[in-house]
């Protein structure tokens, strides 16, 4: 990633201009950077953003020149400008900064479907949230413990284990220091969890399984420490007719009607209190190198943003 | 009392009548006369040992029939009391001795051939579109082997909900009776691709649930008639089990679910296995839900029903008849 001086974009019909307050910066940008996933080369990378539009297309008509707005799914936020397609911007409303609409579109967002839509949580359910301490786990600790569900956690380290509790964790399993499927167990009665949020993977598949009620639900939803492996069906019979998914974001904010709501009420919970935000790591755009070395490093906590 | 019993596993053949003494029970259980034992795929699979139970024994699982004795801990029935069952091993004879916690009572509306037959298909498909994929009016649903022991039930249930119904049947005999079952569509997937057809019954949207007993024969295109966050349910697998599977797909083809389901997780407490029959029973009752019958059977012609049964000839219910 190299800084670059480049025109201004200027938008398509179907497509505002907008000058970006804040970046985001996820895993899906490295992932991107590597090759891991394929983009055209050269690019822009950079998947969500927020500020102010500067520009319009001839067709647009949802959006106005000089109104906030915020998106998620759109290459090429690391940058000063940025074309988007309008029909992907949501508007930030009053009381909430540019900087909190970019670190909550794409985490705020993930946290909000996978304990609404995936599986959506009732109260008096417990949820086992894996990595708990990270971007998309503090959030998705917050919602769950909102709709008066029993957290329990995994992390790492005594320091993630006090930020997920202080997100509203009821239980915090160090998984470096005790086994996570026999602590499940025991904080459970051995009754095991409604639903396992799982962004880990490879490492906490299979036991995650083993950790479910009867009827409970896996949603995979990542593989920070490599891909889940294929699994022979029968074993979810064989665990108690279980469910499972690998859901991604974009399926949840397919039309845009969804995605308007989704994050509207991301929006809501942030202007209520319900949700906050970390966002403990500004970087100015020259130093984006910095932040995905120290994003992969796994040092940060809480949500990184370029700030052009 | 005369039962069948399976000395060593194999074919049909090797049910023979004998004659054996009537089960005593134990102090939780309930002895039954047994007035129609149903004939599952289950049976075929203990008597030719793919799936095991020790040697001797008398097969069948599900049944209907009157209690004639009760153990000194039972409470939830009484000697008279008509019941039905399901998951009792030894429902092929004049007796059986039953775990209470097995036995639900029948109502004097619907016969014993009904609740015997309605049992463990009645009761998967009421799972099925209740629990397992809460089928909602307006959505629709691909429902493979239409016409089977599930399937016939299964398509009314969908339909009585309100969703669209398109089923799979190999013949045009059984996608008749899945069709006056009410599905919407009958997909003959002996002469049809199936993905091709749903797709093009639904404008290229997919489905919003996949009911699917059939397994790995169907698993691979099942991945792709589904809409976007759409349910694969696998209950079965009539045509050998599905190879694994690696998630990323899921992922891969908008988000999908699935589940592996089993009905003794559907019916594992006593209040939820009451309040599944009940609704089940008041369904045929009302003549909401009609159980074909494909053919009742004499007890001693016990080999003869697993022939027909795995002839996959006759559509319906198998029974037989002490």
């Amino acid at each position: 990633m190299e800084l670059v001086e480049l025109p201004v974009p200027e938008p398509k019909a179907n497509e505002v201009v907008v000058k970006l307050a804040a970046s985001g910066v996820n895993f899906i940008d490295v992932y991107h950077r590597e090759g891991r996933y394929k983009v055209a080369l050269p690019f822009t990378p950079g998947q969500e953003g927020a500020g102010v539009v500067t520009a319009a297309g001839g067709d647009v008509k949802s959006v106005k020149v000089g109104e906030r707005v915020a998106w998620s799914h759109l290459l090429g936020a690391y940058a000063e400008y940025a074309a988007v397609a309008a029909d992907r911007v949501v508007p930030i409303p009053a009381g909430i900064s540019e900087q909190q609409a970019a670190a909550a579109m794409l985490q705020g967002m993930t946290a909000h479907y996978l304990s609404h839509d995936v599986y959506p949580l009732k109260r008096g359910e417990t949820a086992l949230v894996h990595a708990a301490a990270g971007g998309v786990g503090l959030l998705l600790v917050q919602m769950a413990h909102h709709l008066g569900v029993r957290v329990i956690a995994t992390v790492s380290t005594d320091e993630k284990a006090k930020l997920a509790r202080a997100a509203g964790a009821d239980d915090v399993i160090l998984y470096t220091q005790s086994d996570f499927e026999a602590e499940t167990k025991r904080l459970t009665g051995g009754k095991g969890v409604d639903v396992v949020y799982d962004s880990v993977g490879k490492t906490t598949f299979e036991k995650g399984l083993n950790v479910l009620r009867p009827r409970g639900m896996m949603a995979l939803y990542g593989g920070s420490s490599g891909a889940a492996p294929a699994f022979d069906p029968i074993i979810l019979t064989q665990k108690g007719s279980l469910f499972l998914t690998r859901p991604s974001l974009g399926n949840y904010i397919a039309t845009r009607e969804e995605l308007v709501a989704r994050s509207g009420a991301v929006f809501g919970m942030i202007s209520s209190g319900t949700l906050k935000l970390r966002i403990d790591h500004l970087y100015p755009l020259g130093e984006a190198q910095r932040a995905h070395r120290e994003l992969e490093g796994r040092k940060t906590t809480g949500k990184l943003l370029l700030i052009p | 009392m005369k039962a069948i019993r399976v000395q060593r596993t194999g074919g049909p053949e090797m049910m023979e009548v004998v004659e054996v003494p009537v089960p005593q029970g134990e102090p939780n259980e309930a002895v039954v006369k047994v007035s129609v034992a149903g004939v599952n795929s289950i049976d075929g699979q203990f008597r030719d040992g793919t799936l095991r139970t020790p040697l001797p024994f008398i097969p069948g699982q599900e049944g209907a029939g009157v209690v004639t004795a009760v153990g000194a801990q039972t409470k939830a029935v009484k000697i008279g009391d008509r019941v039905a069952w399901s998951g009792t091993l030894g429902s092929y004879a004049e007796y059986v001795a039953a775990a209470e916690e097995h036995l639900v009572p029948v109502p004097a509306s619907i016969t014993d051939q009904q609740a015997a037959a309605a049992m463990v298909h009645g009761l998967t498909a009421h799972y099925l579109v209740n629990d397992a994929h809460k089928l909602k009016a307006g959505e629709t649903a691909l429902v493979h082997a239409a016409a089977g022991g599930v399937g016939l039930l299964l398509v009314q249930m969908a339909r009585a909900i309100g969703a669209r119904v398109i089923g799979t049947a190999s013949n045009e005999e059984k996608a008749e009776l899945a069709r006056e079952a009410g599905a919407d569509d009958v997909i003959i997937f002996t002469k049809q691709d199936f993905e091709a057809e749903v797709q093009r019954l639904t404008g290229g949207k997919g489905v919003e649930v996949v009911y699917d007993g059939v397994g790995k024969a169907t698993f691979e295109k099942n991945l792709n008639v589904m809409r976007l966050r759409g349910m694969l349910v696998l209950y079965g697998m009539s045509s050998g089990p599905v190879p694994p599977v690696d998630p990323a797909r899921l992922s891969e083809k908008g988000s999908l679910y699935m589940a592996r389901t089993t009905l003794a997780h559907f019916t594992a407490t006593r209040e939820e296995l009451l309040a599944r029959t009940s609704a089940l029973f008041a369904m045929i009752a009302e003549g909401k839900l009609k159980v074909k019958i494909a053919k009742a059977y004499a007890l001693a012609d016990a080999a003869q029903a697993h022939r027909d049964m795995e002839a996959r000839k006759m559509a319906g219910k198998f029974l037989l008849v002490p």
